[in-house]
């Protein structure tokens, strides 16, 4: 922190205000020759809160992608696909028990189960051959995506949340203040996207602490930087392999049973999905977590700041931010040469 | 053998002058059996009808052209590039935007001559700046990068009106009435894109024994050693992305023309990765396999739906089989159907030298 | 044309390679330490040391492969520092690789044909090469002089170690070398193979300088006249060859180091 303010004296201070403008713009009561110009400060909130909750739901999806990306340099273009599968698979194990938190630890179990079977009886027989493993994925996700078609058919599916998630909370936020009376009003924010924030908040500190503090993270991080290292050390890389893309296709399983809540699940969202964590990888740096967790907010609030206040162009920004950062940072903001 | 002869001894050439020997020296190599496809491919209009014409032959050329250029750069220069058939869609859509459609609010109606070049010089720019962007990044990355390209270019057209009109796109965009001929009838349009696709197909074959291909292929197998031959590998990179743009720019006015009408979905997410699935099905190792590979996957996406229900199974369980098969071909025979064919032949060689 | 002219005249007396303050960091190691050096035109040059020395680094520094983090470096007068590695080789610089980096699915006479079409015009030619254009003729000539006209249509994968490491000086004397950089040619080689590889590199033309890391101290005291000792990542001596080998740190520092 204290190097990094000596080293980049100009980046702090920008960053510094940034960070106060923002402060500024959630805390304080929007004067009105602002809200003339930008809006009401409830639209700005609300893009704002859901460009975060997006970027969330994009973390768990592109963290999973990411982590089988660095250990193994498996593009696994059937990511989508298994987000997809895992949403399908929560919305009947919720219709089937009644219960939202089953349908979380099945959808993890099933996928990463799938994930296992995938592992070990193709992609381990081509190592090293990147273009082969990218192509069995994009045949793979072709296949499961017509058998998903051939058994949910085309209709849109949304995953119910329990009772104690459904409504909105009032938070502290001012949002506005009334004119005649004085009165401030407060922003209202649905309950199920707050919980949702806070578990994908929890499972990357989960996720960090794994990696950082276990010794099968530790292992599995050496692994990214050097994989032959990991080989030569004794370890019986297979299972580090076996677990990895266990736990990356689980995370995507379970993104499914998030994304099929508070969004909805149907044909076509696999491969939206799968180009999230494709931007978001690039844009956060491949293989990297933390890099991640940046660029899925970063494309989150686009997304949402873009559909607000650009709406024609949303998608295509996000697009824009990937280019940016291929032109200036080929490796990704936090990624490695 | 014939040309050793024909150096040493000239006396014998003028002496005898038979038409086998008065054939430049490039000719006598051709194999017969390419002799007799051209003939075959010559006179498919004599025995076919107007669809076979155009939805399988006319439909397979351009499709093939479209994976050639795909071919070009993964087999030569070692870039798996997605964006081919978004450059094609771009090259259909200047040539509807400048051209000629049934929306004419949009289209400017410039005369073929301006179009045509216009539209090709465009799509060969946004090909060379994708290109540019994606050789910045190296193996596996190319492909996540020219795919994300080619997506936002999807999601682009689609949501922008002023200029590609949107969900829609363009309908009724026909070729020029050229030399008096409706080139949109069956069998112009067949000899049109068999003309083509030729001339695309030994176009990469020339280039790939060029001087430049030859660098291509070095950079495709040491880049660190190539530049320190002194090439400049990027601008050999990009530059093969700019050829292999013209192929696919081409390619995507001919596919403007058979369909009548370009729209986002021309170049979607799923042709996209079909493009992949021909150059892979067909093979990267020869110009000739992604020809192949089309006219699998045209046959296939034709005939397949009444095949399978006539099996028994509905028809929209296409994409299963197109997809099963794909995974088939990638697991056991990476080079493609090419690939199968060349082990074949030797399997029967190695028979035949047993006996 | 005066800077033309310029370049000239500063080539004429400059020193074909002057490193000032070369440093190169990776992360925190120091693996180039200001290093400062400078080789007159035509000058053999050998650099001696221990493994991690610095040696490759160096070479790495001076074309480009990875460049310094500070310093600066001439060639014949001409800042190259900043230069891309392919425009290094277009002035005349050349190198060898330790580990021998050639296309083994093309032909010997391909191989060399590339290095001379690198650093020709028409790099971007889509004419065939023919097989009595100018180019190809020199291509030929270099496989003679390296020994491999016998082996000239085989391809490089089915070479002998020996063979292909004969091919990679090859490479280096494509176009108009005026200096060239060889890492450890001799690595490997048998007794009989050493000896031609010190005949090639003493029949090269006399304008042409190099440096050479060479472990053989047989092979690098022959074909040098000069000696650069480097250790942790610094110059540590330099003189003839006879002086270094006299000099009792060196002694103590590598050639008493179980290399005698």
């Amino acid at each position: 922190m204290r190097r990094f303010l000596e080293r980049h004296p100009l980046w702090s201070l920008v960053i510094l205000v940034a960070v106060a403008v923002l402060l500024w713009l959630i805390l304080a009561p929007w004067p009105p020759g602002m809200v003339e110009t930008f809006g009401r400060k409830k639209v700005f909130l609300n893009a704002l809160f859901n460009g975060i909750t997006l970027g969330a739901l994009y973390f768990l999806v592109a963290s999973g992608f990411t982590l089988i990306f660095g250990l193994m340099r498996n593009i696994n273009l059937a990511h989508g696909s298994l987000y997809l599968l895992g949403g399908y698979i929560g919305y009947e194990i919720t219709e089937w028990t009644g219960s939202w938190l089953a349908s979380f630890v099945i959808a993890f179990v099933a996928v990463a189960i799938l994930g296992i079977v995938l592992q070990v009886t193709i992609f381990r027989w081509m190592e090293g051959q990147d273009l082969r493993q990218t192509l069995v994925t994009i045949g793979v996700s072709i296949v499961m995506a017509d058998i998903m078609l051939w058994i949910w058919g085309g209709d849109f599916y949304q995953i119910l949340p329990p009772d104690w998630l459904v409504g909105a909370v009032e938070t502290p936020l001012i949002s506005s203040i009334s004119r005649r009376t004085g009165d401030p009003s407060y922003l209202k924010y649905p309950m199920v996207r707050l919980v949702i924030f806070f578990a994908a908040v929890v499972i990357g500190v989960v996720m960090w602490w794994l990696l950082n503090r276990t010794r099968i993270g530790i292992m599995i991080r050496a692994g990214v930087d050097d994989r032959d290292m990991l080989a030569a050390s004794g370890v019986r890389i297979q299972l580090v392999f076996v677990i990895v893309f266990a736990f990356g296709a689980g995370l995507a399983g379970l993104a499914g049973v998030v994304g099929g809540t508070f969004q909805s699940l149907a044909p076509g969202e696999d491969i939206r999905f799968l180009l999230a964590s494709l931007v978001v990888v690039i844009v956060g740096g491949m293989g990297s977590i933390t890099g991640a967790a940046l660029g899925a907010l970063l494309i989150g609030l686009a997304e949402q700041f873009g559909s607000v206040y650009m709406p024609t162009y949303a998608v295509v920004g996000t697009f824009l931010i990937m280019v940016a950062v291929l032109a200036f940072r080929p490796q990704g903001l936090l990624g490695r040469k | 053998m014939a040309a050793t002869t024909n150096t040493l001894n000239p006396d014998a050439d003028r002496a005898a002058p038979s038409a086998a020997q008065s054939l430049p020296d490039w000719l006598n190599r051709i194999h017969p059996a390419v002799w007799l496809l051209a003939l075959f491919l010559l006179f498919v209009p004599a025995f076919t009808n107007d669809f076979i014409q155009l939805q399988v032959f006319g439909w397979a050329f351009v499709l093939g052209m479209i994976a050639l250029s795909l071919m070009f750069l993964a087999g030569y220069g070692g870039m798996v590039s997605l964006v081919q058939m978004t450059v094609a869609g771009c090259a259909g859509y200047m040539y509807a935007i400048f051209g000629h459609s049934a929306f004419m609010e949009v289209s400017l109606g410039w005369p073929w001559w301006a179009t045509i070049p216009i539209a090709l010089i465009i799509a060969v720019l946004f090909g060379t700046i994708s290109g540019a962007l994606a050789v910045r990044t190296e193996g596996i990355y190319t492909i996540m990068i020219t795919l994300a390209i080619a997506s936002a270019f999807f999601y682009f057209t689609r949501q922008n009106y002023t200029i590609f009109n949107g969900f829609s796109g363009f309908n009724a965009v026909r070729p020029p009435p050229l030399f008096g001929v409706d080139w949109k009838q069956a069998t112009p349009f067949y000899y049109l894109s068999l003309f083509f696709a030729t001339l695309s197909f030994l176009a990469v074959l020339y280039v790939s024994r060029s001087s430049f291909g030859l660098a291509l292929q070095g950079v495709r197998d040491n880049a660190r050693r190539m530049e320190a031959l002194g090439f400049n590998v990027t601008a050999h990179r990009i530059a093969a992305y700019s050829f292999a743009a013209l192929i696919a720019a081409v390619a995507g006015i001919l596919l403007t023309w058979l369909n009548g009408q370009i729209s986002p979905g021309t170049a979607g997410i799923g042709p996209v990765i079909d493009i992949l699935i021909i150059a892979v099905v067909g093979g990267l190792r020869h110009p000739i396999g992604p020809f192949i590979g089309a006219l699998i996957y045209v046959v296939l996406r034709t005939f397949a739906l009444d095949a399978l229900v006539a099996v028994g199974i509905a028809g929209e369980r296409f994409q299963l089989l197109i997809g099963l098969g794909f995974l088939l071909i990638v697991l056991f025979s990476p080079d493609g159907v090419l690939g199968l064919w060349s082990r074949w032949r030797a399997r029967l060689r190695k028979r035949r030298s047993e006996l | 044309m005066a800077s033309v002219a310029e370049r000239l005249s500063a080539a004429g007396t400059a020193n074909a390679l002057e490193l000032r303050g070369v440093s190169r960091l990776f992360g925190a190691l120091v693996a180039l330490d200001d290093v400062t050096m400078s080789v007159r035109p035509g000058e053999r040059r050998a650099v001696l040391g221990s493994n991690g020395a610095g040696k490759t680094t160096l070479f790495n520094a001076v074309t480009g492969d990875f460049p310094p983090s500070s310093g600066v470096i001439r060639f014949f007068g001409e800042d190259i520092t900043w230069f891309p590695p392919h425009e290094r080789i277009r002035r005349g610089l050349r190198r060898t690789y330790q580990i021998s980096l050639l296309f083994g699915d093309l032909s010997v006479l391909d191989n060399v044909y590339l290095a001379c079409r690198g650093v020709s015009r028409g790099r971007f030619s889509l004419l065939r090469p023919r097989r009595n254009d100018a180019l190809m003729q020199s291509a030929i000539e270099l496989v003679e002089a390296v020994h491999l006209s016998a082996v000239r249509e085989r391809l490089v994968a089915q070479l002998s170690y020996g063979e292909q490491r004969q091919l990679e000086i090859a490479l280096a004397l494509a176009g108009a070398p005026r200096f060239i950089l060889f890492d450890e040619p001799a690595a490997g080689l048998a007794p009989g193979e050493r000896a031609e590889l010190v005949e090639i590199l003493s029949s090269l033309p006399r304008h042409i300088g190099y440096i050479i890391i060479e472990h053989d101290m047989d092979v690098a005291l022959r074909v040098a006249e000069s000696v650069s000792m480097m250790h942790n990542g610094r110059i540590l001596k330099e003189g003839t060859p006879a002086e270094i080998e006299s000099d009792r740190e060196v002694q103590e520092l590598y050639l008493g180091g179980g290399h005698g």
